[in-house]
């Protein structure tokens, strides 16, 4: 008998939760495929390790961009391949809840459940993001109080205000910190004439990126290649620099939190100023996000205790309590 | 003979009637259950978003992370 299970089918990292025993694998969403053969040479922690660095014929790639899949086919092998890991065969179909931005269209979630029962599950449910975040960030939401949470992913951001086990107000934007590391790299390209990776874009958000000046700005050596010789190269990036370059995707995170904040109803709204809004998913990580919405919104926000693990332990919630949390799932009637 | 036919369309008018209230109450009686269903439901919902019911799943976690991290 198949355990079931919570999967959190991320842009950037992938997380399987199965019933009765927690987080059994957690990962980045990336595939390594050999474009001759059509045939997978590595997923996850192995397959990111390839990113930029394989040759002409191995292509890795990350099957999901903005929460969406954009490749199904490989999106549909990724998934079969993580349900053999966790143990699901032929013989053995469990029931899969999976989180996807709540912006999600109608053709995307379809992609999503189709891909997930051909990979082999019994059945496929989907989950909003923010909604699984507030779970797994164990906020009361089983209260009549307003608890606001953002959760800023690698393709998306998503603002929802939940209360007594329903989603109130929400806004979603499809920005997460890949938009972040894209800008980084064009800035480096543009002010400095050199191409970085993706990789080495993200390494420079982590070390010295921030969303708001803190006391000790840091700078750091950038290796690249050279537009113009096509030689390596070496320059010193500011963390002002990296402030100034990532300024736009960080204000469009800021505006959307702002929109969700105008959509509550005033008498939530009173709750936020007392209770915080709450930080989930990888790009809230970023250093001075939660100080920079803090203060553009007038409202304390706090990191959650398991950042990168809440949206799948909501998840992993549900399917603990499959029967009862049915209404959660979308597309139910409540 | 018109006194019997009198008499037996009382008896299927009466017939009618008893029809008629046992459908309403078998409507009515439907209908409270349903919404007694929503109540239980709706309850069964939100005990299951309750603290004590995440412990399991949730706060498991995090404290088995906290041991993880503290080793």
């Amino acid at each position: 008998m198949a355990r079931d299970l919570a999967i959190d089918l991320g842009t950037a990292n992938t997380l399987v939760y199965m019933k009765g025993r927690g987080i059994v694998l957690n990962e980045p969403s990336v595939i390594a495929v050999n474009r001759k053969s059509g045939e997978v040479l590595a997923t996850g922690h192995e397959a990111w390790d390839m990113i930029g660095r394989t040759p002409s014929y191995i292509v890795a790639v990350r099957p999901l961009r903005g929460g969406a899949i954009t490749d199904f086919d490989i999106t549909e092998r990724m998934i079969r391949l993580l349900l053999q890991r966790v143990g699901v065969s032929r013989f053995t179909r469990p029931k899969v809840v999976i989180c996807v931005p709540s912006a999600i269209t109608e053709v995307e979630r379809r992609a999503v459940t189709d891909a997930t029962r051909r990979a082999g599950a019994s059945d496929a449910q989907l989950i909003e993001q923010p909604m699984a975040a507030a779970i797994g960030a164990n906020l009361p939401i089983d209260e009549p109080v307003g608890n606001m949470v953002i959760d800023i992913g690698g393709g998306t951001s998503e603002t929802a205000v939940i209360s007594l086990g329903g989603v109130v107000a929400l806004e979603a934007v499809r920005v997460g910190s890949f938009d972040i590391d894209a800008t980084i790299q064009a800035y480096v390209r543009r002010e400095h004439g050199v191409a970085i990776g993706e990789r080495t874009a993200e390494e420079i958000k982590i070390h010295i990126g921030s969303a708001e000046p803190s006391g000790q700005d840091q700078s750091a050596d950038i290796r690249g290649r050279d537009l113009v010789s096509g030689l390596p190269k070496t320059v010193r990036l500011t963390a002002e620099e990296v402030r100034f370059a990532i300024e736009e995707p960080v204000a469009a995170i800021v505006l959307s939190v702002k929109r969700c904040l105008s959509k509550a109803p005033p008498e939530l709204a009173q709750d936020f100023i007392s209770r915080g809004i709450y930080l989930v998913g990888g790009g809230g990580m970023l250093h001075g996000l939660a100080d920079r919405i803090s203060r553009e919104t007038s409202v304390p926000v706090m990191m959650s205790s398991q950042p990168l693990e809440a949206v799948v332990l909501g998840a992993g919630h549900c399917i603990e309590n499959y029967q009862s949390l049915r209404g959660m799932f979308m597309g139910s009637r409540r | 003979m018109t006194a019997m036919s009198i008499l037996t369309s009382l008896m299927i008018l009466g017939a009618a009637v008893c029809g008629v209230s046992l459908l309403v109450l078998i409507f009515l009686d439907f209908r409270t259950t349903r919404i007694d269903d929503g109540i239980s439901s709706f309850r069964r919902h939100i005990d299951a978003l309750s603290p004590e019911a995440r412990r399991d799943s949730i706060i498991r976690h995090e404290d088995n992370s906290k041991v993880g991290r503290s080793e």
